[in-house]
């Protein structure tokens, strides 16, 4: 005889049976935390700018004490003031030498900083490289239309500075022992008042070249456009010595 | 963990085969510490119950090397070693293998089983495994995999032991061991030229090994071996002379074995040891790429890739098997062991990047087109064990661009299982589909 109604399967669990629960496979992972992304990149853009505003600020306050009125005359003694204070405010900043080079940019094409005077500016960025942690800085600044005055300022004994560009007037003055390396041209009063060290500037320089210059060289790629009353130290032309030499007559061709 | 000095006592071991009798160049580095593949890995394979084959060029110490390192952690003269090896030859029977009739019985018409040495010691060598055929090889591996050694209607149990078979390349007296024969042993490492000057030193000291033989102690643990008692009331004896034998070697050599005690305390001490996130996730991702098919849902390998699959940069697409289950295994015991040897409290990533190599080089069958590419490339390991290091570097970079991403798809999970809801992590590797596959398994 056939069963009339179909036999359905039945699971039968014993009521007292201790159900196994499935693994959780990822069981270890329960307790982990992810963190939230942040890119490498994120962080160094945000440690950079952090870096770029304190040396802004630095450049404000030296604007805000030493060029009031925005004129700024360039006489020993405001040279000598103003270095003292951008030493104050470099000395606080923690910058390396890729972030002067970002800063000399940012005088031109940022809306952030008002104004370009040349001659703060460029004692700003020597301070800056006199006080940088490096050794050897090199500025890539050809790309820039001003040309910024008194770069090179007091640069000491042991340090490196390479500009890649032209430099304005008043570069490498007060020069303390350091090297200073110009790709391009110099112009006026260039190494004026330098103590020791040496000078290479690769194409022209202009007139009054090491004018009360008291030891050091200036070696010059091209032309020199004219000396100036210099007391000690020697100048090169294209290889040549022209201080100490026949010729001394200070702002003449020769 | 680190207190009790067994740590010193084996890399005191490694330091005097590695001095003493197995001349070597190290050949691995973990943790900026280096050292021979061949000796560590026979060191981890004894304490860790592994197995190991070992392959080399004839006469580059494949065979000694397993034979120092089972002396000196398992307590055994080496005239017992030797006397208890199977070496491989085509004729090779079981009677010679696992055990014989006893047959003075047997004319008395009683049915007894004389056990060979190799059956009964932990200690197993096969010399040249690939030389036996395969249904020995199988018998072997099997009787290894499971610890039963059975013959007529009897059968003795190891509950400790390992084993350390040993191959030549591919050569005219040769067989092949089959892919699931391969696939049982745990690591695969070569034995390798110690380099002409040191070789020049071991032709110089040609009885260096007579440090690990000892007439008396061999004599008696074969008259143990011999005896017609059962199996289980011989291994107190066996271990009772092992450990007179492992005095005579503190005294001689000033190197201390291990007793049976302090295996099992070594064994439970690595077992304790576990993976970090690191770890666990970087081996859930080689595994995944050694197993995953978009397409057929497995590696399988019967079945070849389609072209155009959005998986072709993958390991999956460059190999022919899939992994087996007995693969994370290996690289979680012998990760183990490497991280107990070195006394970290956690199984990190570096030991299992270490480790990998070893336990993949005998277990991928890689397509015929990645072994013509990468054939001729420049290495010091043999091509198998090359292309193992350089999947994990492959696996590895993998790792360091998407760790984070990869944990975060990993702990989700866990809180989906756990009844979260939460939607899966997606991402651009085989392990985020596989999760989504345990978690809809889970859903339905």
């Amino acid at each position: 005889m056939k069963p009339t109604v179909s036999p359905k399967k039945k699971f039968f669990i014993p009521s007292n049976k201790v159900y196994w629960t499935a693994k959780n496979p990822f069981e270890e992972f329960k307790a982990f935390i992810g963190s939230t992304p942040e890119l490498p990149l994120d962080q160094i853009v945000q440690c950079t700018e952090a870096i770029m505003d304190r040396i802004r600020w630095g450049y404000e306050k030296l604007l805000e004490e030493e060029a009031k009125e925005l004129v700024w005359m360039v006489q020993y003694n405001t040279i000598i003031k103003a270095y003292e204070v951008a030493e104050k405010y470099v000395k606080e900043v923690d910058y390396t030498a890729e972030d002067i080079e970002d800063f000399c940019f940012a005088l031109e094409n940022t809306q952030k900083i008002p104004y370009l005077i040349p001659g703060p500016a460029g004692v700003y960025i020597s301070a800056l490289c006199n006080y940088a942690k490096e050794e050897e800085i090199v500025l890539k600044l050809s790309e820039l239309k001003t040309e910024i005055n008194l770069i090179g300022f007091r640069l000491p004994r042991g340090k490196r500075l390479m500009i890649e560009g032209d430099t304005g007037d008043f570069t490498g003055i007060g020069l303390e022992g350091g090297e200073l390396v110009i790709e391009g041209n110099a112009k006026n009063w260039t190494g004026a008042g330098m103590r020791g060290g040496k000078i290479l500037v690769k194409k022209n320089i202009g007139l009054h070249t090491g004018e009360w210059m008291m030891g050091g060289e200036i070696y010059v790629g091209g032309r020199v456009r004219g000396l100036g009353n210099i007391v000690e130290g020697k100048v090169y032309e294209r290889d040549k010595l022209v201080y100490p030499g026949k010729v001394r007559y200070p702002n003449h061709f020769y | 963990m680190g207190k009790n000095g067994y740590q010193q006592q084996a890399m005191g071991i490694y330091q005097f085969i590695s001095e003493h009798l197995y001349f070597n160049r190290p050949d691995m580095e973990i943790k900026g510490e280096r050292f021979n593949s061949a000796i560590l890995l026979s060191l981890l394979t004894g304490l860790r119950k592994g197995k190991e084959l070992i392959i080399g060029e004839p006469g580059l110490g494949k065979t000694t090397s397993a034979e120092y390192v089972c002396s000196l952690i398992y307590q055994f003269p080496l005239g017992v070693i030797w006397g208890s090896e199977v070496s491989g030859h085509p004729e090779q029977t079981e009677e010679k293998i696992i055990g014989r009739p006893d047959l003075g019985k047997l004319n008395r018409g009683e049915e007894d089983v004389v056990w060979t040495n190799f059956s009964q010691i932990p200690v197993k060598i096969v010399d040249e495994i690939n030389r036996l055929p395969e249904t020995k090889q199988s018998m072997i591996l099997d009787g290894v995999d499971r610890g039963n050694w059975e013959y007529l209607n009897e059968m003795i149990i190891n509950d400790e032991y390992c084993l350390f078979a040993t191959a030549n390349y591919q050569d005219g007296g040769t067989n092949t061991i089959i892919a699931p024969l391969v696939d049982r042993f745990d690591v695969m490492v070569e034995s390798r030229y110690p380099g002409a000057n040191l070789s020049f030193l071991i032709g110089k000291d040609k009885r260096k090994d007579h440090v690990l033989r000892h007439p008396k102690f061999e004599r008696d643990l074969t008259h143990v071996l011999k005896s017609k008692i059962a199996y289980e009331k011989k291994i107190p004896k066996m271990e009772e002379v092992c450990n007179d034998y492992g005095e005579y070697l503190l005294k001689a050599i000033g190197v201390k074995p291990f007793q049976r005690q302090d295996r099992d305390q070594i064994r439970a001490e690595m077992e304790s040891v576990d993976l970090d996130l690191d770890a666990s996730a970087f081996t859930r991702m080689v595994l995944a790429e050694l197993s995953f098919c978009e397409r057929y849902g497995q590696k399988r390998v019967v079945e070849t890739c389609e072209e155009g699959c959005h998986y072709t940069g993958y390991l999956c697409y460059q190999i022919k098997n899939c992994a087996s289950n007995r693969l994370p295994s290996s690289i979680k015991q012998y990760a183990q062991g490497l991280a107990w040897l070195l006394e970290d409290s956690q199984i990190d990533i570096e030991h299992i990047q270490a480790i990998i190599p070893y336990t993949l080089a005998h277990r991928i069958q890689w397509k015929e087109e990645v072994l013509s590419q990468k054939e001729r490339a420049k290495r010091d390991d043999p091509f198998p064990i090359f292309l193992a290091k350089e999947a994990v570097k492959t696996i590895s970079q993998r790792y360091r661009e998407q760790s984070d991403h990869l944990k975060d798809a990993l702990a989700i999970g866990s809180k989906i299982f756990q009844g979260g809801d939460w939607e899966p992590l997606e991402g651009d590797h085989p392990l985020y589909v596989e999760v989504k596959k345990d978690i809809n398994g889970r859903k339905s």
